[in-house]
């Protein structure tokens, strides 16, 4: 148990650190099992993180309006883009003779992640012992921590789909292409559920007072 | 069991990370009345800082009914001069609004001269009467015993077309006799002239401010359907002051940067340092639209007061631009107005002049008004400690005055209190104040505990320094056993 649980932050830190090799034991050579339970944790600490940033970040950095912080619309923001990268992802890459299965896909996401959860974390902290002039580090680190994720997406797509790196490029950007159609979709979807469910709602309140 | 146990807790603490501690109770003093706009651009209750208690006409001042009386001055040692532009005069008040004289005519070249509609009045320092005589286009100067000093025609000047109309609607005059006139129809700006009378330039012209789905339009027609469409010209202003120190103040009926302070050069030089722009309501239906300014009323220390004609409301502002209180508005109740036109300061009372009914309201400050009044002066005048308590007496009156949070940091920064300060500031969303508060108490707090830091981390580097030598001791013995056992 004590090498499984010291297992569970050593190989992500290693994958960050050392992606080629990290993406390919991820696909080919470790427990799938075991990677869908640190990817589920990533994605959970990235939630609290999101929060506690909203929360606790210092004050030279973050403010916010009190009453528009909402848990649950941060666990959101993380869940919803994670979701819809891989699905979109999923759906070109099956077309475009990708390898990668759905769950490669989801973990090799979930661990490109990493870099976000161990520059930002200790940031919600430091940045309250920064002045001012010193904002522009916590604003250094945290696009640092997005440029690395974004590498690791890459490094991860390449290896999981056993692609070219311009064609990695190409699905990346296809992908993201998809994404806003999806999000398009979802809106039209939305939007059309509710207009059927006011005119339910009207009918029935004609009936109701027509009585 | 138990996991199932911690795993509840867990989630218990997730959704308790949300909470944080709960905001300042908000206690306004009673009959709050008012209104002012937080750091979130919402609308948040004040108290009254003025309430409407004597209204004045033209009988019951004992100077005939006015008709529709433009602009009104009160001078320094307490007269009022209302201009009637109906009847053509001037009526000079004192500060009881008993009537003193009035003015209606003045001798030119030995004839006896009237006024023709004027709009527009200055009343100098040396008691000099300046009247924007528009009807007959013309500015008459006249000294205070009613004698003419000067009158300046329309002007010819290279930078004026010929067919240039001089319709002066308001007028200033700096302490250089330098006068300033706002003339209808004129975009450059306001026209200067020199004590001599003759014209020298334009100061302060407004920018061009145009939609750009309209220039869009005009690059793309022709150029006789360009003829055809509405030029692109700088909005006029609408009205001027001018302070002790010599700025004008000036709004113009722009829906932003409306208010502007010019300097000699013609400079915009306004701070707007508060949470919005001084430019009236910033909340709005989009139906009737942003304030259009009219009159502006600079008092002492840097604070100056806008009449926003659309809803006949008076915002006044301090030197930095923050928000200070908000009172009038359109009605039949005392206290509001049917066309409210100018307004005046009669030391700390208010005077608002109302066109369509000749009527003058006068305010007068609450409590509130007066603390709010005396902390930004004392403020201004740089006496901390008294702005100090002054402001604590008007943030007991109205927590909702973020603004005077940072006035309290800013005298507590002074007096050293720096863990203090940053709650303040803090309070009024003031970053700067707040990291220049945390720099001083961060270095405190390290001079305070640097030995205490410094022996723990020197005491760590040692622990890991001997840790890590036990263990390869240790771990090298193993392989040496290793070693040995395969040999």
């Amino acid at each position: 148990m004590p090498l499984l649980s010291r297992e569970l932050y050593k190989y992500p830190l290693y994958l960050i650190l050392h992606p080629f090799n990290g993406f390919w034991e991820l696909k080919y050579e470790r427990s799938r099992k075991l990677n869908l339970i640190i990817s589920f944790a990533i994605l959970f600490l990235l939630i609290v993180m999101k929060i506690m940033q909203t929360q606790y970040s210092g004050f030279l950095v973050n403010i916010v309006y009190p009453d528009s912080i909402n848990s649950l619309m941060e666990s959101l923001y993380v869940i919803v883009p994670v979701l819809f990268w891989c699905i979109a992802n999923w759906s070109l890459t099956t077309l475009m003779d990708g390898e990668g299965k759905f769950v490669d896909i989801f973990t090799s996401t979930c661990f490109a992640l990493v870099p976000l959860l161990v520059i930002q974390f200790p940031w919600i902290g430091l940045s309250n012992l920064i002045s001012l002039e010193e904002v522009s580090f916590y604003h250094f680190f945290s696009n640092v921590s997005v440029l690395w994720c974004a590498y690791l997406l890459f490094v991860g797509n390449m290896t999981v789909q056993q692609y070219s790196p311009s064609k990695t490029i190409g699905t990346i950007i296809l992908t993201i292409a998809a994404m806003a159609f999806m999000a398009f979709l979802c809106l039209l979807f939305f939007s059309l559920i509710q207009q059927m469910v006011a005119f339910v709602q009207v009918i029935h309140q004609e009936i109701v007072l027509r009585r | 069991m138990r996991i199932q146990n911690k795993l509840y807790l867990l989630l218990a603490l997730t959704l308790l990370l949300g909470i944080g501690t709960g905001g300042t109770k908000v206690r306004a003093a009673d009959g709050a009345e008012s209104y002012n706009y937080s750091y979130w651009g919402l609308t948040t209750a004040a108290p009254a800082a003025y309430q409407a208690n004597v209204l004045w006409n033209g009988e019951s001042m004992g100077a005939g009914a006015f008709k529709d009386p433009s602009d009104f001055q009160v001078t320094a040692d307490k007269q009022i001069y209302v201009l009637d532009s109906g009847n053509n005069r001037v009526v000079v008040l004192d500060d009881k609004f008993h009537l003193v004289r009035t003015i209606s005519s003045f001798v030119r070249d030995g004839k006896e001269e009237t006024f023709n509609n004027p709009q527009g009045l200055f009343v100098t320092e040396g008691k000099e009467l300046v009247i924007a005589d528009t009807g007959n286009k013309r500015i008459v100067q006249l000294d205070q015993n009613n004698n003419l000093v000067k009158v300046i025609e329309a002007p010819k000047s290279d930078m004026l077309s010929e067919k240039f109309d001089f319709q002066p609607v308001r007028v200033v005059v700096d302490k250089a006799q330098r006068i300033y006139v706002m003339s209808t129809g004129v975009y450059d700006g306001f026209m200067e002239f020199s004590p001599d009378g003759t014209f020298t330039s334009f100061v302060g012209a407004n920018r061009v401010s145009f939609n750009p789905t309209d220039y869009l339009w005009k690059m793309l027609s022709t150029k006789a359907q360009r003829s055809q469409m509405v030029m692109f010209t700088p909005t006029e202003f609408t009205n001027l002051d001018i302070d002790r120190e010599g700025f004008i103040y000036a709004t113009n009926g722009q829906d932003s940067g409306n208010v502007k302070k010019l300097n000699a050069q013609g400079n915009d030089i306004l701070r707007r340092e508060g949470y919005f722009a001084p430019e009236g309501d910033i909340r709005y239906m989009s139906a009737t639209g942003p304030s259009r300014l009219i009159d502006i009323d600079v008092g002492d220390s840097e604070i100056y007061s806008i009449l926003d004609g659309k809803r006949g409301r008076i915002f006044t502002y301090d030197g930095d631009g923050h928000l200070l209180y908000v009172f009038g508005g359109l009605g039949n109740q005392m206290g509001q107005f049917n066309t409210p036109v100018a307004i005046e300061r009669l030391g700390d009372e208010f005077l608002v002049l109302d066109k369509a009914l000749g009527e003058i309201t006068v305010f007068q400050t609450t409590e509130y008004g007066r603390t709010l009044n005396e902390a930004v002066r004392a403020y201004y005048n740089g006496d901390e400690d008294k702005a100090f308590t002054l402001y604590q007496k008007t943030i007991s009156m109205n927590a909702n005055l973020e603004f005077a949070y940072a006035g309290i940091g800013k005298a507590l920064l002074r007096q050293g209190d720096y863990h203090e300060a940053m709650k303040y500031f803090k309070k009024s969303m003031d970053q700067k104040g707040y990291s220049k508060a945390f720099l001083l108490y961060r270095k405190e707090v390290l001079r305070e505990y640097f030995p205490g830091i410094m022996t723990g981390i020197l005491l760590l580097l040692v622990c890991w320094f001997g840790i890590s030598k036990y263990r390869k001791w240790k771990g090298g013995k193993k392989v040496a056993f290793i070693k040995q056992r395969a040999v």
